[in-house]
């Protein structure tokens, strides 16, 4: 997942037919007993074909819902969405349930956060696996678990043969996840979301799950949408990184940029918060003051100036709209005081932009 | 994850939740209207069975031999039976049985199994060993078979019928209260009162019983419940209060010999124990209901 | 699985003694002087003395507990006084029929209330959800006798379309009309079943739709009808087998309202006439009976949960 693409990683008739995933305004509400809850509110990005998009931002910022909708996961019945969401060919937002299905694990698949949940506790991992496989291919059975013992083996679980027939609660939390990546990947999907796949693990297994994700995607050449709290996840394994507050994306720009002059303030707080890249990382955010705000009230300036150390009187009234820096066309940030005020180029929208 | 990302992430995967939350709380509300109704049905059958000899009923064992088997009329709004009785006069005073059995047998069965069951559950150790062995052994004995010999053996009117049910009764009240006092005792408020030198008569009657008393009256009330209709099933049996006295199951048991020419006598007994069994359950299960979403909002 | 399995036989073996050891107690117990029923209440003192003397009866009571004890081990369960049928006759004749009564029963009611419960829970609060929930809630406040007192009122009496009661025919008779009485007490026991079963598995299937391998599971593009009947059923039954199990050992003796109405001789039946005739080593013999039926259906259910779930079997 670093920076460089080898050339084999485009084919160029793919290349051709542009981003693999274009997702534009999207706005996905809830309704709650206390109201309509908009937990992502006008978010736009496209997603290249074996690129890695970061998205990161801390609990209740709406990234994993995001994940989700971009999926077309969330239950119809208490969820609205609007926008656009084009995979491939395929548009997703409004799309008949039999269409997603199509796509479901054999075209997007997800890697969620607690494969202690994630996991049918009575089903055999053998199953859970060839399920996908017998629906989406052509596979009879015996090929089927041929494949999965091989899917097994490449997510790096010893003696797969016989692992295939436990149950999860026979495997250990690190053994789980890689099961669900090996179930995520069984059909060989155009793009993977993974939604915090490392949060209920030990740190030390963290770091091989992530390795091990970074080293099945270029071996497959699968867009990955990594969804995390954890700016020290995500820098070394991104192209580009998207941070999410409140439901809006606040930032974005290729990960080496971003690191290098970030313009949020709400950026540099996650960053403060995180520890340092070389050091293993933690799992635990430690310390912006104040809570995210209530997304079915939301606040009427900056949805992050009641935390933010630099916010003025207009960051509290007027909602700053998401802008590009001056020298560098791709980065977006949505902030009246930028961290490099002189950075700040022309006021575009993100949509105004597309 | 802060209390935010629970409601949006709780919002975001539970489908059904998601629908059903706000549904369920319109029901709650009208089970409020449905509660209250109940209460007061509840409360009315009571009333008449405490003041039956007072309000001008007729005699509900000697009958008018010359009106037998009547359909209902203005005399006798529910009919007579086979004896010429006045129903609703007997479907009135066989309520007295019911409530007696169900209230009496319940109440005797909470206090043993209910007690022991509080202090098993905050004492563990030994008694707590002790006790749950006996309740398993008891639990795997034939209940409903033991009861009928009991009953048959040792004699059946109505106070003999109450303790036997009751004590047969103990073995599950007590299994239900350990568990739902099991789930308390370990809480921080117990250790807390522990440390600041509360006798075990005051947690358990000021901390624990608080607590564990919505389950206690919501099983208390399908417990009832059970000890009505099994009284009814005694009776099937001719088991259940001796004759003449009036009881619904009595009054349902003894209108099998002229079912086909009078089906009256079916139909109010059987209306009275249906809707006071449905009036006491929906009670049961409305106390239930809101106490779980109190529980929830903690 | 097999040391779990084995654990539990020998705590079920354990209480099944100590259950009988009850049953004897109580028998031996309670009012009622087995001479004064055979030989009635106006025989002299010395008949009766010898017919104690026959029966064992003035042998210490521990004594005459392992004699009974020794006996079933040799499949003994002794011979009624009044009938002079052998205990194990009764229970021959009359079990078959109850087993018939729940199984039919039984899969009626399964089979009513596994799809009905799926198809509530597909859709909590819509309207089959609601019409099934609130009949089934009505259903509970209806007791097997009212609904065969009336089902007998309707059905038989009125409309012919089953036999009345005292028409039972025994099945190795003539199989058809066995059949044929056999129906309408099953349904009627099916009717306490399915309401039971539903109300369980409906909750059940609701918490597991939410759990998050069931979003895993659709993201995978599985059907609903699959994730529903492969993921969320089996972890959802729980609470329907062990009720099942409560339920069916319920009605191995609790059927007797259904078979004293139409007449059936099931065991319910046969052990409340030897109860009126104080025929105490019928009574020991049929309430032991069902003890033991009742133990080994705990056991079977048991084992079904270490299938349905294997981490049950885990310590």
């Amino acid at each position: 997942m670093s920076n460089e693409q080898s050339s084999i990683a485009f084919p160029s008739t793919e290349e051709l037919s542009g981003p693999l995933l274009r997702v534009k305004d999207l706005r996905t509400t809830f309704s709650t007993p206390r109201g309509s809850l908009t937990a992502v509110d006008g978010v736009s990005f496209e997603l290249g074909r074996g690129e890695t998009l970061g998205i990161v931002g801390e609990s209740g910022s709406g990234k994993t819902v995001l994940a989700r909708s971009v999926m077309g996961l969330l239950p119809r019945s208490n969820t609205t969405q609007t926008g656009s969401i084009l995979f491939e060919e395929t548009e997703i937002v409004g799309a008949q349930e039999a269409t997603l299905r199509e796509i479901w694990g054999a075209k997007i698949a997800m890697v969620f956060q607690d494969p202690m949940t994630s996991l049918n506790p009575v089903v055999r991992i053998q199953r859970q696996i060839t399920e996908s496989l017998r629906l989406h291919t052509s596979m009879d059975r015996a090929e089927a678990k041929a494949t999965a013992i091989s899917l097994l083996s490449q997510v790096g679980i010893p003696s797969p043969a016989e692992r295939v027939r436990a149950y999860p609660f026979q495997l250990s939390g690190g053994m789980r996840q890689r099961v669900t990546i090996a179930i995520a990947l069984a059909c060989s999907p155009r793009l993977l979301l993974a939604d915090e796949p490392t949060t209920g693990l030990d740190v030390t297994v963290q770091a091989q799950i992530l390795d091990l994700l970074s080293s099945l995607q270029s071996a497959r050449q699968m867009a990955v949408i990594l969804v995390t709290h954890d700016l020290g996840v995500v820098a070394t394994r991104t192209d580009r990184i998207a941070v999410m507050y409140a439901g809006h994306i606040v930032e974005m720009a290729s990960t080496k940029r971003l690191f290098a002059s970030m313009a949020m303030p709400y950026t540099q707080a996650l960053l403060r918060s995180t520890p340092r890249i070389s050091q293993p990382s933690h799992t635990r955010l430690i310390a912006i003051d104040g809570r995210p705000p209530d997304l079915i009230n939301p606040p009427s300036g900056c949805a992050f100036a009641p935390r933010c150390t630099y916010a003025t009187d207009q960051c509290r009234s007027e909602r700053p709209p998401l802008r590009t820096a001056a020298e560098d066309p791709t980065h977006l940030f949505a902030c009246w005081n930028p961290l490099q005020t002189g950075n700040a180029g022309s006021i575009t929208t993100a949509k105004g932009e597309n | 994850m802060s209390s935010t990302t629970d409601a949006v992430s709780s919002a975001a995967t539970e489908s059904s939740v998601g629908v059903s939350r706000a549904p369920k709380k319109r029901m709650r509300k009208a089970l409020g209207t449905i509660f209250w109704i109940s209460i007061c049905w509840i409360g009315v059958v009571f009333l008449l069975a405490i003041v039956a000899s007072w309000i001008g009923l007729d005699d509900p064992n000697n009958g008018d031999f010359s009106l037998i088997n009547s359909s209902p009329s203005w005399s006798h709004p529910f009919g007579t039976d086979d004896l010429g009785r006045d129903i609703l006069s007997r479907v009135i005073y066989g309520a007295r049985v019911s409530l007696i059995v169900g209230f009496g047998a319940m109440g005797l069965g909470m206090s043993i199994g209910g007690t022991l069951g509080m202090i098993a559950a905050y004492r563990r150790g030994a008694v707590d060993t002790l006790v749950s062995a006996a309740s398993y052994v008891m639990l795997a004995f034939p209940a409903l078979v033991a009861v009928i010999a009991i009953v048959a053996f040792w004699g059946h009117d109505i106070w003999k019928i109450t303790i036997i049910v009751g004590v047969a009764s103990t073995p599950l009240v007590y299994r239900v209260i350990r568990a739902a006092t099991l789930s308390y005792a370990t809480r921080e408020f117990v250790t807390a009162a522990k440390a600041q030198g509360a006798t075990d008569t005051r947690i358990l009657s000021r901390e624990l019983l608080p607590n564990v008393l919505p389950t206690i009256i919501s099983y208390f009330l399908i417990g009832v419940a059970t000890v009505i209709i099994l009284e009814g099933a005694l009776a099937f049996l001719g088991l259940s209060v001796p004759a003449p006295t009036a009881s619904w199951g009595n009054m349902i048991n003894e209108s099998r010999t002229y079912l086909s020419d009078n089906p009256w006598l079916a139909l109010f007994p059987s209306m009275a124990m249906f809707l006071f069994l449905i009036a006491l359950n929906l009670v049961g299960d409305a106390l239930r209901q809101s106490f779980d979403a109190q529980e929830s909002k903690l | 699985m097999a040391k779990f399995l084995l654990k539990r036989l020998l705590a079920l073996m354990g209480i099944l003694l100590l259950v009988s050891l009850g049953i004897f107690m109580l028998v031996h117990l309670l009012p009622g002087d087995p001479t004064t029923t055979i030989l009635g209440p106006n025989n002299t003192a010395h008949n009766r003395a010898v017919l104690m003397q026959q029966l064992g009866l003035n042998k210490p009571i521990w004594s005459q507990y392992f004699l009974w004890l020794g006996n079933i081990f040799h499949g003994n369960l002794g011979q009624s006084f009044i009938t002079h049928q052998t205990v194990t006759n009764t229970l021959a004749n009359a079990f078959p029929i109850d087993l018939e009564l729940i199984v039919i029963s039984q899969v009626v009611a399964l089979s009513v209330s596994i799809p009905l419960a799926i198809a509530s829970a597909k859709k909590p609060n819509g309207l089959l959800d609601r019409v099934s929930t609130t009949t089934s809630f009505a259903l509970l406040a209806l007791p097997p006798f009212i609904i065969i007192v009336f089902a007998v009122l309707i059905f038989s009496i009125h409309f012919h379309v089953f036999p009345g009661p005292g028409s039972y025919v025994p099945f190795s008779q003539d199989p058809i009309s066995n059949l044929h009485t056999m129906i309408l007490p099953s349904l009627v026991l099916a009717i306490g079943s399915v309401v039971i079963y539903f109300r369980l598995l409906r909750g059940d299937l609701i918490t597991t739709l939410q759990e998050e391998f069931i979003v895993m599971a659709r993201s995978k593009g599985l059907s609903n009808r699959y994730i529903m009947w492969r993921h969320a059923l089996r972890p959802s039954s729980l609470s329907l087998l062990a009720a099942a199990g409560l339920n069916i050992g319920g009605l191995v003796a609790g059927a007797f309202v259904v078979e004293f109405l139409l007449a059936i001789p099931g065991l319910g039946y046969a052990l409340v006439n030897s109860i009126q005739q104080v025929d105490y080593l019928a009574v020991q013999g049929v309430t032991l009976f069902v003890a033991v039926v009742v133990v080994v259906l705990n056991f079977i259910i048991d084992f079904l949960f270490t299938i349905v779930d294997p981490r049950i079997a885990r310590e």
